[in-house]
């Protein structure tokens, strides 16, 4: 006797749990209109189930593509698989805003969804039942996440002071270019050169001097080379560029140019001018290079004959 | 309990019932492939084995036969028996899985994001149902993660740190006719859900 009474107090109980369970709960017949709409939907959505219900879904929520949506859920009426969306793809399917509206650093909630059948008695799926879940947290922190390891890889990858790569970043790349050479026939020209007599330029004018003549130079390695260059800081006065697709006419032209823009610069530190010349060697990538290492020798090799040479020159290296 | 777990292995007559339960799984999941692509899936003879954590990147990279990949994993759990499946994408299957599966948008990272998700949801839900069917688990399926996109193989998995030593591995390479598609799925079963899914196999084997 006492059985139906125990029955519906579960199912009683079992309506509570769907009303107030912080998930969204929304089940769609076959024409995609709500049939279901339990608390976590009204609440966030701020419009009762008695305005919803019987409604359809792309009607009542414009934000969701019918197209896609229908994409995701056809194979739920069609194949009885469960299908899923996540926040990478879409940021949400219902613009709720954040449920921490205060601290939250998002405005909109990210939503996760299940899409899962549900069958009739008869075997067959004439509704659906959409879950939505709420993962603003993780969605901002692997936002964090990313930037922050983003950020880590700049720092470990860049010189401080001139913010071109620094020497073992671009040792890295250099290898890799290196092996890339060897593969392909495409030329490949490496440029090494430092300031002449910079121990002159800190002496006379202090380190400070020195470290702006540094900076300096390098804003202009980096006006005049092209985005592909790999540039970088080699080690105290002393710079690299790894000229990608370049032969070593072209990248005569190339240093040639910088040359001159540094040799017309003056530029003015507490009243002082100061002067200064750079000398480059030059390397094109050869077969004989087995190693990067000798690449970068031949071009040590260019840069020591331009200093020799009376400086403000630019050398190319000749294999005998 | 953990020197228990090292020598866990399989026999022979088990090997085969799972091979078994995979095929009737991945045909149904190839079924149903095939009934929302209109195309026709070939299947090979999946992989059963016992593997340890290292051997994991090594199945991993069995599978890769282009430098870049994409992957989606997803938990799935039941009657004691939890596992992951990865479904591991060549990118370059995904111009011709865009043309069949009619997707209209651009093919950038997000257009492959949508197919992969796609394809995902039908085939690890399909190939998790039908193996819980014959063995009369219903699995419980978690939210499907994406592991990476045109990343490297060796990147998928983070090595180290798992916390498992050894896992029973079901490998299945799905190609489809006439079209440059290729994927690999592995259903991957934790070491303490053996005991329980033999059971239910020798109790099938009887």
């Amino acid at each position: 006797m006492t059985k139906p009474g125990v029955e519906f107090a579960e199912l009683h109980w079992l309506m509570d749990v769907l009303q107030s369970i912080d998930v969204g709960l929304v089940i769609l017949d076959r024409d995609y209109k709500i049939q279901l709409w339990n608390g976590f939907m009204e609440n966030h959505s701020g419009l009762p189930p008695d305005q919803v219900h019987d409604k359809s879904l792309f009607e009542s929520f414009g934000d969701i593509p019918e197209t896609w949506f229908r994409q995701k859920a056809e194979p739920v009426f069609e194949l009885k698989t469960r299908t899923f969306t996540i926040w990478e793809q879409r940021p949400y399917l219902f613009k709720f805003k954040n449920s921490r509206p205060i601290t939250g650093r998002s405005s909109t909630m990210y939503q996760n969804s299940s899409l899962i059948p549900l069958e009739s008695v008869n075997g067959d799926v004439n509704h659906i039942c959409l879950i939505i879940y709420d993962v603003t947290d993780i969605a901002v922190n692997q936002g964090d996440l990313i930037s922050a390891n983003g950020h880590l890889a700049y720092l470990s990858q860049t010189d401080s002071l001139t913010e071109l790569f620094n020497r073992g970043f671009w040792e890295q790349e250099f290898q890799r270019e290196h092996k890339r050479c060897s593969r392909t026939s495409t030329p490949c020209s490496l440029v090494m050169f430092d300031i002449d007599h910079f121990k002159n330029v800190n002496d006379t004018y202090g380190h400070q001097a020195g470290d702006e003549v540094i900076r300096t130079l390098a804003s202009i390695v980096r006006q005049t080379a092209r985005e592909t260059d790999i540039c970088g800081r080699y080690g105290g006065e002393e710079f690299t560029i790894l000229l990608v697709d370049t032969d070593a006419e072209a990248a005569t032209i190339f240093t040639e140019r910088l040359r001159k823009k540094v040799a017309a610069l003056v530029i003015n530190i507490d009243d002082k001018e100061i002067k200064f010349t750079i000398s480059s060697g030059i390397a094109e990538y050869s077969s004989n290079f087995i190693k990067h290492t000798q690449w970068i020798e031949a071009a040590d090799k260019a840069l020591y004959h331009a200093k020799g040479n009376g400086r403000n020159k630019t050398t190319v290296y000749q294999s005998k | 309990m953990r020197a228990q777990a090292m020598t866990m292995s399989l026999t022979e007559d088990q090997r085969d019932c799972y091979q078994e339960i995979t095929n009737v799984a991945m045909g149904q999941a190839a079924d149903r492939l095939a009934r929302l692509l209109d195309v026709y899936v070939i299947l090979p003879i999946p992989k059963v084995n016992m593997i340890s954590a290292s051997e994991l990147h090594m199945a991993l990279a069995d599978t890769a036969t282009s430098d870049n990949v994409s992957a989606v994993c997803q938990g799935f759990i039941g009657s004691g028996i939890a596992g992951e499946a990865l479904l591991v994408f060549n990118d370059a299957s995904f111009s011709d899985l865009a043309q069949i599966m009619n997707y209209k948008g651009p093919l950038d990272q997000h257009g492959e994001l949508e197919l992969l998700m796609d394809v995902s949801s039908v085939l690890i839900g399909a190939c998790i149902h039908g193996i819980g069917d014959q063995i009369e688990v219903s699995f419980n399926q978690g939210h499907p993660v994406v592991l990476g996109q045109h990343c490297q193989v060796d990147d998928l998995v983070k090595s180290g740190n798992h916390q498992w030593s050894q896992t029973l591995a079901i490998e299945i390479h799905y190609e489809i006719e006439n079209l440059n598609i290729s994927c690999d799925l592995l259903l991957l079963f934790t070491e303490d859900s053996v005991a329980k899914i033999n059971q239910q196999v020798d109790y099938l084997l009887d």
